[in-house]
């Protein structure tokens, strides 16, 4: 257990010496700020995309609930906490319970050490990368649970398909962040975002970084099971995936675990790629940077992963669905030779030390 | 064990694997381009905010609601009650009742009778017509509570025709031509069957394609 050393600072630092009511104090406060974070988001995001979703379909969207349906998100919120929760005849009635939760959880607990600004970074882990990758594949734990235990073969099918999905996928996507490992020399989230000090690395390692951003951001629309790979839910073929048999407020949240996902990758390809809190710096010019720097980290944290979230709602209503094989083919023919070529280059371009600005 | 002679698809040509990976690229990013124009165009939206928009609402021009049989200033229609929509209603909902002129003992319409409730607006009646006497409206509010209220009486009167009723010049004369019908007289049973006291236009006895084969 050396190696899970878990180095505080920033929130975690203040209560480093505190007495234990302070401590208690502290945590439950943090986790306050998660739940409300989490659920502020998952409504924001729910409305955001139905919204775009709706321009981008030459629609308006919900304009009926508040200005410009607005409030919608808390309506249907409130509709799904009314529902009734039904658990299948015959179905695994403890793990068709719980399986929303693993899926929550893994949510939870890679949100945990996003570091959204010098300030705001509840954890600061020094194998940050490593924990996002293991608690990420948690995250398929609660699909699998859920589409088995429903006792339902179109909710089998898709968990199957998710199961198959997200493994392979995340291959290609940790392939895409050891490049940037590589790069900075650290697993630790913070010590990435600042060894981008003189640029972020998707411009800074002659093309190896945008390869590599590529491929995280087409194996994390994969991982996180959105068009257009999202055949765990296939609504033409599965009914609905591995959540057919939920409803109410498991349903809900399954559904909020898939939109905080998709923030944790935005969040995390911001983080890795984009620089995170760190403004945009070209190596030594002192002005420009200094320009730069007028804008707050976390403004520049949230501008670059609300870009990629849009990107990620442009990419589910213009692409259509995959195949099962098509999938496959693309990650195991296509994506990941690329990830393997793009990491012995960049273990080359790392050695020589050849990046601009180094 | 000989296996079947199954017939495969022929395989797409394809160049080398990483111009195809540019060709889906650029591919993708076209289809891009052509979502993202919607997005920043708000002139494409196409839906309707109708109970908002109630004033200002415009239909396309080819859309259909509701039969009328439009009335001149005097008051006077064109149907001569010649049947000729009656015969071509493709499922029966249009029922044209004829009478004789008491004076002229000529043939004349009583009642025409539409039913909103099976029409399919497909304005074959309106472009059979020869002389004109009913059109299309695109007045679409016409919910009711009650189905009865969906069997229209379309002419405001039964007589002859404008043509007709403007050669007689004293008013008194034109009235006594035209006997007032509402819009609900039409009481026609919506079950099937024949109105009480009305002649043959019954649904069961009418053999609707018998007619036009007879011709």
């Amino acid at each position: 257990m050396e190696t899970l050393n878990f180095k505080t600072l920033t929130i975690a630092s203040r209560v480093h010496e505190a007495d234990a009511l302070t401590i208690l104090l502290t945590v439950v406060g943090c986790l306050i700020a998660i739940a409300t974070f989490v659920s502020l988001l998952g409504l924001i995001l729910i409305y955001v995309e139905r919204k775009v979703a709706a321009h981008f379909q030459c629609r308006l969207g919900p304009m009926r609930v508040g200005p410009h349906g607005i409030l919608q998100s808390i309506a249907d919120g409130l509709k799904l906490l009314q529902k009734e929760d039904i658990v299948p005849f015959k179905a695994d009635a403890l793990l068709h319970v719980g399986a929303p939760f693993f899926a929550i959880l893994a949510t939870l607990l890679s949100l945990l050490i996003i570091p959204m600004s010098p300030v705001v970074n509840i954890l600061d882990l020094n194998i940050g990368v490593l924990y996002l990758t293991g608690v990420g594949g948690f995250g398929v734990l609660g699909i699998l649970v859920g589409g088995w235990s429903s006792n339902n073969k179109w909710s089998l099918i898709g968990a199957m398909r998710a199961g198959a999905q997200i493994i392979s996928y995340e291959i290609s996507a940790t392939l895409a962040l050891l490049v940037v490992v590589l790069f900075a020399g650290s697993l630790n989230l913070t010590k990435i975002i600042e060894s981008q000090a003189t640029g972020w690395w998707i411009w800074r390692a002659h093309g190896i970084g945008l390869v590599a951003f590529l491929l995280f951001f087409v194996s994390g629309t994969a991982e996180i099971n959105r068009t257009p790979f999202d055949i765990p839910e296939g609504e033409s073929e599965l009914g609905g995936g591995f959540h057919t048999e939920y409803s109410g407020l498991r349903f809900g949240l399954f559904f909020l675990a898939e939109f905080i996902n998709m923030f944790i990758m935005c969040a995390l390809a911001a983080t890795l790629f984009l620089g995170g809190w760190m403004p945009f710096h070209i190596g030594n010019w002192e002005a420009f940077n200094s320009a730069m720097n007028l804008i707050p980290p976390g403004l520049w944290f949230t501008f670059k992963t609300s870009f990629l979230v849009f990107v990620l709602m442009w990419f589910r209503w213009t692409f259509p669905r995959l195949r099962v094989d098509q999938l496959m083919t693309l990650e195991w023919k296509i994506l990941l030779p690329i990830g393997f070529i793009n990491l012995i280059v960049a273990t080359l371009v790392s050695y020589f030390n050849f990046y601009f600005f180094p | 064990m000989k296996i079947p002679n199954i017939k495969i698809a022929p395989k797409i040509k394809r160049s080398f694997i990483f111009i195809e990976i540019l060709k889906a690229i650029s591919s993708l990013v076209k289809g891009m381009r052509v979502t993202l124009s919607y997005l920043v165009k708000p002139s494409t939206v196409v839906t309707q905010q109708y109970p908002e928009n109630r004033e200002t609402l415009k239909m396309h021009e080819r859309y259909r609601a509701e039969l009328v049989m439009p009335h001149d200033e005097n008051g006077f229609h064109k149907c001569t009650g010649c049947k000729i929509c009656h015969n071509f209603c493709p499922n029966l909902s249009i029922i044209v009742l004829q009478r004789k002129n008491a004076t002229s003992k000529k043939i004349e319409i009583d009642k025409f009778l539409w039913r909103l409730d099976s029409c399919t607006f497909c304005n074959i009646c309106v472009m059979v017509c020869p002389f004109d006497a009913i059109t299309m409206t695109q007045n679409f509010e016409t919910a009711a509570f009650d189905r009865r209220l969906y069997l229209y009486n379309l002419n405001q009167y039964a007589g002859p025709t404008a043509s007709v009723l403007s050669k007689i010049e004293d008013p008194e004369e034109r009235k006594k031509e035209m006997e007032p019908r509402g819009l609900f007289e039409g009481d026609y049973p919506l079950n099937g069957k024949a109105q009480p006291g009305a002649p043959v236009h019954s649904m069961d006895s009418y053999t609707h394609n018998s007619t036009l084969e007879d011709k």
